[in-house]
């Protein structure tokens, strides 16, 4: 009532007012105190509940100042240990006695510089401030008006120099003296000048202490692991006044904001610190300290590599972008190289990223790309299909062309005028030249089909010759379980019904060729058989026995006998590239020999003959594998294959296979082989042209989670927490037909990806793989991948990156080391862990382009032999049993490779051999003493081209050097062969140094002692300028028969 | 029931505004009824007592001896609203604190979401897609609701009921609103709740299931009749629409002059203002529903069909 104005006074003791006698102050009070309780509240949420990583920092200081404290002692011990060390006790002593010598004149000069800095400062005051006055009394001089005015400043001027200016302390006896201008300035002059002179005798003294101090810490720094006391006490500075605030990378060029290390504190840290050492995997260092130099943080960011939102504070799960919205969630750690892949898309190989590789190789290798198209991957017969549309487009013009061009000559024919007929006339000339100017692309796009042709392979074998080479019977034992049959196989096992297996089986069989069947052939030697298996190198790819021994490149050959036909394999083993018939693309069939005598030809098709001799359209005259020639004889081709025969278990299958020459069930099994998509990965008659059935998988991972069908999955995946392109991939490798689970599907609808033989790691490294295979969209500050990120060179770095692709193609690493510290398979093999087998690796090509001449390497790779006549061996090293293979690779390819070696060795792509300083008659007299020397027998290992004496050798002959090397390697393998090719015959340590020259280490001829050139040089020089007569010369010197010197080679290793 | 996805959706931070309108307008519209009854039930007793309603001036409290004649707006308005305003405030405090704005994955031109929904208070007009043209629903139905509303106070003659509570005095006010009202809401939580993707009805507490498959198809009311002639076609929507307005009309004249009240306001009213009123309350308090519910239950898309509009 107290507020209540009413002036009518009523009667008190009525009931109250339900508005006026009520009083809000409860109300009131309480919404007040929970407002402010909410404020308090706000404050809270904003300082620390959306800040979570200032917690983090605040432990990270004390962690690592506890960390820090407990390195320092242990790196004052450490240095300590070094400080005592001789040598640096050595440099301390030399240091004193040094100083000890110095000293006496260094205190001397110091004690005069002092007393000139005294007087200097002295003089300083009184003599700047009077030049300062003459200066401005001149200035106004220069700009007085009338002689008058000018002579009184000159008069003043001169009144000022005169002084007297008088200056206490000047001298020892600290007198007052009185001095002119003049008189100061000449004394001052004189003073600066005496320092100057002290100054520099005392930098000449000080020199040699200097150099011995720098010494002394370069010493320090390059024993002592790790920091020093200084550097640690350094951090632990830098920690104790380090702020509690965000910190970000900022790249600005890529509008990238990076907040990382607000957490991960210890990521860039000098120290490496472990979970163990911090307490908290959180604040560990990078685990690559080199990928980290490459990739330096402040130009890339950290979410570049890794995704996850590199903006967000507010709680772990949203700044690693594990969450609904953010599309670039963090790679799990063990795809992290996934991240590799969305910049370094063109790297077939990536140093550091091996599990990424793997994922490529199992990709390439189980055949996955048969199915799945994927950018980069069997890039030949996507360039053969576009060659091909192009060759038809032109040809549609050339044909119009001419058309054209006789109906101009018609309409001339028909004109008017005489003028109006020659410009028909013209225009059908032009037309005409038109029509024959497309022939000379037609030409080269005919020549480019050709190489690609010869470019373009499979992953699994041809079909078209299943009746020649396969046992009837076996071909529904293999389709209903590979696995079974050959554990590791490449071929998948499809999900298929017992009636799927026989349609299948018997299109395969009757879609066959007959013939020309391959020739009869006698039974060979299996032992000699197995011998040349093991050595030529067959297990650089092929793997053998259970458990397998050999590559993984290739199938195992364990149970071939059990499937395949002699004859066939004879002929395959010789050359598998051999064709039983031409396929012409244009007919889309096989040629036969009928097709060849129809127009009087012989049945002779090969890379020389490769025209149909219905259209002239290039044939396909090559299997379409990868498997090289190796160049075997025909008996040793009847050995291997006698061998790989006899492995065989004498297994019996089922007999009762006559449906598979039912021509209904062919018909039946013809649809099943296009739905499952068996013409992607083999060559089947009829399926030539057969597109890839799988989804494009370059950039899988971008897809939007609802585009990946989960099938019934997909509430299961959400609530399990596996609703990720992880999830799906990884499920799906393991179990291709999971999301069909629980679904009504006809069987022609079911998924068709067969199951794939994948261990955990192999499934880890494709789903790697796969993860990496995004579209980072470029979105402003929502940015994956900045543009200018990605790896894409134009220099000698994209000719690396494309010859990988076919290092990877043919298996070069099979037999060869590429890369430093890559093994090759053979290297592994148990057989060439014996010294003596360990020489007849072959060699290793991690300098092969600095080594050869490029135009030899490719003539080389041409024909390994070198020789046209003489096949059977190889060209160079004929000593290897290991056996360089002819690949047939197209002029494309060749180039690629070639290429590909130089830029791997920083070599100029072009190369033009030095000129070569002829030898005069006496440095050839020292050469040829040095060669046959007693210390260097260089003959006794190197071929020479005589039977008798290259029994033993283990290395080239010299006379292919001036075609094949390169001067300035081959001096410096002669210096240092073991550090190009570890494990190499060739003996290091032959030359020593002397003075600015290499002089041989051996007992030298007499003649030498005249000799002031250089060895290495004059022995090159000899190399390269030998000739066939020389060395014939050369040998003659030489004991005739040399008897293998029982561990010679190791012995001078 | 799938409580999962009821949980995820009630949950979800753009729907909170909703699931607070299940709670909050049930219960003002019981406040509201409980305070108009009281006020009612005031007015029968002052309409009862000639005399008590001379001396009486606060409209909804019966008078009391004692009591003030009239409150002034300081302090006894202002102070329940500050006190209101507090209580909003820290609500809105506490929501801010305790939900993030809902923002998602940055724009993408080449993937639309589903379903795809407008935000919480335009979801109502994206519903009623489901049962009208574009034109028709989204640009002649809004159009109509907001002048309708604009022109209530033009053909509202009934000079009671201002200022306090009552349902006696405005039956056909409360009702034209309280439907129309109703409607926007059941749209609204239809749109919400019962919506799921491609945009297909899901009860309440069935999974949303992107790959779901439906058989739904729609015809049109000639189709019914097998009528294929393009102007018996437009002639049958015609009467159909003609009868459907004359049927509503005749409906609604009989509920606004039920009682003596609502005659005498009825008497008050001019031939326009009446027909505006009519055409407003039958196109959208009668017409949407009644077009929903043939979509809902008889799959009926169009009643009238011409090759340039549908209805």
């Amino acid at each position: 009532m107290a507020t209540d104005n009413n002036h009518d006074a009523e009667p008190a003791g009525t009931a109250p007012d339900p508005i006026a006698d009520r009083s809000l102050s409860g109300p009131l009070l309480i919404a007040t105190i929970l407002l402010f309780g909410s404020l308090l509240w706000a404050l809270y949420d904003e300082l620390f509940a959306e800040r979570p990583w200032k917690r983090y920092q605040e432990q990270f200081v004390r962690t690592y100042s506890a960390f820090l404290e407990k390195l320092g002692p242990r790196q004052a011990a450490a240095e300590k240990t070094v400080r005592s060390s001789p040598a640096f006790q050595k440099i301390e002593a030399q240091l004193q006695s040094a100083e000890r010598e110095a000293s006496p004149r260094i205190r001397e000069i110091e004690k005069e510089l002092a007393g000139i800095r005294e007087r200097l400062a002295i003089l300083k005051n009184p003599f700047q401030d009077t030049r300062a006055r003459i200066a401005v009394l001149t200035y106004e001089l220069d700009h007085a008006g009338a002689g008058r005015a000018k002579d009184a400043i000159r008069a003043e001027i001169r009144e000022v120099r005169k002084g007297p200016f008088r200056i206490e302390g000047l001298d020892s006896g600290g007198k007052r003296v009185a001095l002119t201008f003049d008189e100061m300035e000449k004394q001052f002059g004189d003073l600066k000048s005496r320092e100057a002179a002290l100054n520099t005798e005392l930098a000449r003294i000080t020199a040699p202490l200097r150099d011995l101090r720098r010494q002394r810490s370069e010493y320090l720094a390059d024993n002592l692991a790790g920091l020093s006391p200084q550097q640690i006490e350094g951090l632990q500075r830098a920690n104790r006044d380090s702020k509690i605030e965000i910190r970000q990378i900022h790249v600005e060029e890529a509008g990238l904001v990076d907040r990382c290390e607000s957490c991960h504190l210890g990521i860039r840290q000098s120290v490496t610190l472990t979970a163990a050492d911090m307490g908290n995997p959180v604040f560990v260092s990078h685990p690559n300290r080199t990928l980290l130099a490459i990739h330096d943080p402040t130009r890339f960011g950290c979410s570049p590599c890794h995704n996850g939102n590199g903006l967000a504070t507010s709680s772990v799960q949203k700044a690693h972008g594990n969450y609904r919205h953010w599309l670039w969630p963090l790679f799990p750690k063990e795809n992290v190289e996934a991240g590799c892949l969305q910049c370094h898309f063109g790297d077939r190989v990536l140093d550091y990223a091996p599990v990424l590789e793997r994922g490529r190789d199992l990709f390439e290798g189980k055949g996955c790309i048969g199915c799945h198209r994927y950018e980069g991957f069997d890039r030949p017969t996507e360039q053969l299909n576009e060659v091909r549309k192009e060759a038809q487009s032109l040809e549609t013009r050339q044909k119009e062309a001419r058309l054209e061009a006789e109906q101009e000559v018609r309409k001339g024919d028909a004109a008017e005028s005489n003028e109006e007929a020659q410009k028909h006339y013209a225009r059908a000339e032009s037309l005409r030249v038109t029509a024959s100017s497309i022939d000379a692309r037609l030409e080269s796009l005919e020549q480019r089909a050709k190489y690609l042709m010869q470019d373009q392979k499979k992953v699994g074998p041809n079909l078209k010759d299943v009746r020649l080479k396969l046992r009837k019977e076996w071909i529904p034992v293999w389709l209903r379980d590979p696995q079974a049959f050959r554990p590791g196989t490449k071929m998948p096992k499809f999900r298929l019904a017992e009636e799927e297996v026989r349609a299948l089986s018997a299109f395969i069989w009757q879609s066959g060729l007959d013939g020309p069947a391959p020739p009869r052939q006698a039974p060979g030697n299996a032992a000699a058989g197995k011998e040349l298996f093991e050595t030529r190198g067959c297990l650089a790819c092929h793997s053998i026995g259970q458990p397998a021994v050999g590559g993984e490149f290739a199938a195992n050959l364990s149970r071939l006998g059990e499937k395949a036909g002699y004859d066939y394999i004879v002929r395959w083993i010789h050359n598998p590239r051999e064709r039983t018939r031409p396929y012409c693309p244009h007919e889309k069939r096989d040629l036969g020999p009928e097709d060849y005598a129809k127009h009087g030809q012989p049945f002779v098709f090969d890379l020389q003959n490769s025209r149909c001799p219905n259209d002239g359209h290039q044939l396909q005259v090559q299997n379409l594998t990868v498997m090289p020639s190796l160049r075997l004889s025909d008996q040793e081709a009847r050995d291997v294959a006698s061998y790989l025969l006899s492995l065989r278990t004498n297994a019996s299958y089922a007999d009762g296979v006559a449906w598979m020459d039912d021509p209904r069930m062919a018909e039946r099994g013809r649809q099943l082989a296009s739905r499952y998509g068996c013409g992607s990965c083999h060559e089947i008659r009829g399926l030539e042209d057969a597109p890839r059935i799988g989804t494009e998988l370059t950039k899988e991972a971008s897809k939007p989670m609802e585009q990946l069908d989960f099938g019934l999955l997909e509430h299961k995946a959400k609530d399990e927490g596996w609703y990720t392109h992880k999830g799906f991939f990884e499920r799906k490798l393991r179990d291709p037909a999971i999301y069909d689970q629980g679904r009504e599907k006809a069987p022609e609808e079911r998924l068709r990806m067969p199951n794939i033989a994948l261990t955990r790691d192999d499934v880890r490294a494709l789903n790697t793989f796969l993860l990496g295979s995004v579209d980072s969209p470029f979105y402003g500050k929502f940015n994956s991948i900045p543009a200018q990120f990605r790896y894409i060179p134009s220099d000698r770095r994209k000719d690396i990156q494309e010859g990988w692709w076919l290092v990877k193609k043919y298996n070069c690493m099979g037999c060869h080391t590429v890369q430093i510290g890559q093994p090759s398979v053979l290297s592994g093999l148990p057989r060439y862990q014996d010294p003596d087998w360990k020489e007849q690796l072959p060699p290793t090509l991690v300098q092969e382009g600095a080594r050869v001449n490029p135009d030899w390497l490719a003539r080389f790779l041409a024909n390994p032999a070198i020789s046209q006549a003489e096949t059977n061996r190889n060209g160079i090293r004929t000593y290897l049993k290991a056996r360089m293979p002819t690949f047939s690779f197209s002029p494309n390819e060749i180039r690629v490779l070639v290429r590909f070696f130089q830029a791997l060795a920083d070599q100029p792509v072009l190369h033009l051999a030095e000129e070569m300083q002829p030898l005069n008659s006496q440095e050839r007299l020292l050469a040829r003493a040095l060669f046959s020397s007693e210390g260097a027998p260089c003959l006794k290992c190197h071929l020479v081209g005589d039977a008798n004496r290259d029994r033993f050798a283990t290395a080239p002959n010299f006379l292919a050097a001036r075609e094949r090397l390169k001067p300035a390697w081959t001096a410096r393998w002669m210096l240092e062969p073991q550090a190009i090719s570890p494990g190499t015959a060739m003996p290091s340590g032959l030359f020593r140094q002397d003075g600015g020259r290499w002089v041989f280490a051996g007992p030298t001829p007499a003649s030498f002692k005249e000799y002031k050139g250089d060895h290495v040089q004059l022995l090159v020089r000899y190399m390269f300028q030998l000739t066939a007569e020389e060395q014939r010369q050369l040998l003659q010197k030489l004991p005739t028969a040399p008897a293998k010197p029982a561990g010679a080679a190791a012995g001078m290793r | 029931m799938d409580w999962a996805q009821v949980w995820e959706i009630v949950s979800l931070p753009d729907n909170i505004p909703i699931v607070a309108i299940a709670v909050l307008v049930p219960f003002y519209t019981w406040y509201a009824a409980r305070q108009a009854r009281a006020t009612d039930r005031l007015i029968a007793q002052l309409e009862a007592d000639p005399q008590m309603a001379k001396t009486h001036h606060r409209k909804i409290h019966p008078f009391r001896p004692g009591w003030a004649r009239e409150l002034p707006v300081w302090p006894y308005l202002l102070r329940i609203e500050f006190l209101a305003a507090l209580v909003v405030t820290l609500i809105l405090m506490v929501w801010s604190i305790t939900l993030n704005a809902p923002l998602e994955e940055p724009a993408n031109p080449n993937h639309t979401m589903n379903p795809s929904k407008a935000p919480w208070y335009f979801v109502g007009l994206q519903e009623m897609l489901v049962y009208f043209d574009p034109w028709f629903a989204g640009v002649v139905l809004p159009t109509l609701i907001i002048v309708g509303l604009m022109v209530f106070p033009y053909v509202d003659t009934n000079p009671l009921g201002t200022g306090y509570y009552t349902i006696r005095q405005r039956r056909v006010a409360l009702a034209g609103f309280g439907i129309g009202f109703f409607i926007w809401l059941a749209l609204v939580f239809i749109g919400t709740f019962v919506r799921g993707p491609g945009w297909m009805w899901f009860w309440p507490g069935q999974t949303w299931d992107h790959t779901r498959v439906v058989y739904e198809v729609n015809r049109n009311l000639p189709d019914l009749f097998g009528i294929t002639n393009a102007w018996l076609q437009a002639i049958l929507g015609i009467i159909a629409i003609a009868v459907f307005y004359a049927g509503s009309a005749w409906g609604i004249h009989k509920l606004v002059t039920r009682s003596e009240l609502d005659r005498k306001i009825y008497e008050r009213t001019s031939l326009t203002q009446y027909v505006v009123f009519q055409f407003f309350a039958i196109t959208i308090l009668v017409g949407l529903p009644a077009k929903m519910l043939l979509r809902l239950l008889f799959r009926i898309k169009y009643v009238l069909v011409t090759p340039w509009l549908n209805v």
